[in-house]
């Protein structure tokens, strides 16, 4: 498979998850594994352009597939100026993380989230929100975030 | 965490996928409550069938009498469709309910179905309208069964037939939180107008699989459009129990699962758009 640009070609064993082929096999530890069953959302990355749960996923199934972490954030975004991207800047200016460790699958599926729909409704950032977890937050910033990007 | 041992199979046709099926064999399509039950060791299987590169799998077909989806629709991709819109008002309503919108990316409609959670919310639209299962045998026969039939060991479910609804659709549940599978979900369909018109009602999460309630749509149906508070639909519904067990669990007893079902379902109802019915 292709992760965040790198060819990562691997013999596994079928019970392997993608979210540890990723940080075992392809260095991606920006990936990271919360709950391990599909419910806190830090695991997600995009597969063939299509939010995932990593944890969900065989890595078998992810054979061929491209795969896109948080350090695709650019692509993700259709960034392509140097630093941060405006999601990463405005999560930063409206202090939405504190830890940070639910904050690379929010960033991935949120960039995913906003190409398909560049002006969510309040309600729709909330239900967006629902498949993520943050312990830090209380979730008002991220979701000020997000609507400043939107904006 | 790591699931226990198994071999992978990745086949690439159905007629493949149904030779492969065996006692200790298990298919896999969008994972998303199978994967939880591997790693958790729950479901140990020596097999894992993964069925999301069988080409066809993944259409919503408009039939005659029926809308058709393969076992590969997406529960995103079934809520988004304008097909299911049209004719399926209740499906749309509750597809809505069912997770978040990252696990209904990859979750699939027959998935949901077949995994029949106690409170999940297809079984009761499955129960409301009268779904039926397309299945592969081992000798390359299609059958039809109904969805509350159990699937025959040995067979793949490729497609469900929803019977067309078009009208009016209501949902409702209660759940532990936003997002997680229901304790206890409603689903109320309406087609016709307000003389003539005809009333479903499934329910889940009251007995170990989902119920239609014919007995409480009848009350609904005698005062539609109006909707009868939930004492009134509670006698219909322990009708419509009769002699099943009732379910509980962890998440709620069976006396609180009784006791918030008509409330549930008058929720149900009462969410319809009004004059639509």
């Amino acid at each position: 498979m292709t992760v965040d640009g790198a060819r990562v070609a691997a013999r596994i064993r079928p019970r392997e998850l993608l979210s540890d082929f990723l940080r075992g096999e392809a260095g991606a530890t920006s990936v990271h594994i919360g709950c391990g069953q599909g419910l806190c959302g830090a695991c997600t990355v995009a597969v063939d352009g299509v939010p995932v749960r990593a944890c969900l996923m065989l890595a078998a199934q992810a054979d061929d597939c491209v795969v896109q972490t948080v350090a695709s954030q650019n692509a993700l975004e259709g960034f392509t100026g140097a630093g941060l991207t405006p999601l990463q800047s405005s999560f930063r200016e409206h202090h939405a993380l504190q830890c940070g460790f639910c904050t690379p699958g929010l960033l991935v599926s949120t960039a995913i989230f906003l190409a398909e729909n560049p002006r969510p409704a309040r309600r729709e950032i909330l239900e967006h929100l629902n498949g993520h977890l943050c312990r830090c937050t209380g979730y008002a910033n991220i979701v000020a975030a997000i609507e400043a990007v939107a904006q | 965490m790591t699931p226990a041992a198994f071999r992978y199979a990745r086949p690439d046709s159905v007629a493949a996928a149904v030779a492969l099926l065996g006692p200790r064999a298990q298919l896999l399509a969008g994972g998303q409550s199978f994967v939880p039950l591997l790693v958790r060791r729950a479901a140990r299987p020596d097999l894992v069938i993964d069925i999301n590169r069988i080409p066809g799998l993944a259409e919503i077909d408009i039939l005659p009498g029926a809308i058709r989806m393969g076992a590969l629709v997406r529960l995103e991709q079934a809520r988004c469709s304008a097909i299911v819109r049209a004719e399926l008002a209740v499906l749309a309503a509750a597809l809505g309910w069912v997770a978040n919108p990252v696990i209904r990316r990859r979750g699939t409609v027959v998935g949901n179905l077949v995994m029949h959670a106690p409170g999940a919310e297809l079984p009761a639209v499955a129960m409301a309208l009268g779904a039926e299962y397309l299945i592969r045998t081992p000798d390359g026969k299609t059958e039809t069964i109904a969805a509350h039939d159990p699937v025959p060991a040995g067979t793949m479910v490729t497609h469900v037939l929803w019977p067309r609804r078009p009208g009016a659709g209501g949902f409702y549940e209660v759940s532990r939180r936003e997002g997680h599978v229901g304790v206890v979900s409603a689903a109320v369909s309406c087609t016709g107008d307000a003389v003539h018109h005809d009333i479903r009602v499934g329910l889940s999460g009251i007995c170990k699989t989902a119920l239609a309630c014919n007995a409480v749509a009848g009350v609904l149906k005698a005062a539609w459009p109006a909707v009868p508070a939930a004492r009134a639909l509670a006698p219909a519904l322990r009708a419509d129990i009769a002699e099943r067990p009732l379910h509980g669990d962890l998440q709620a007893g069976a006396n609180y699962r009784l006791a918030v079902a008509p409330e549930v379902i008058r929720r149900a109802a009462q969410s319809m758009p009004a004059g639509r019915g």
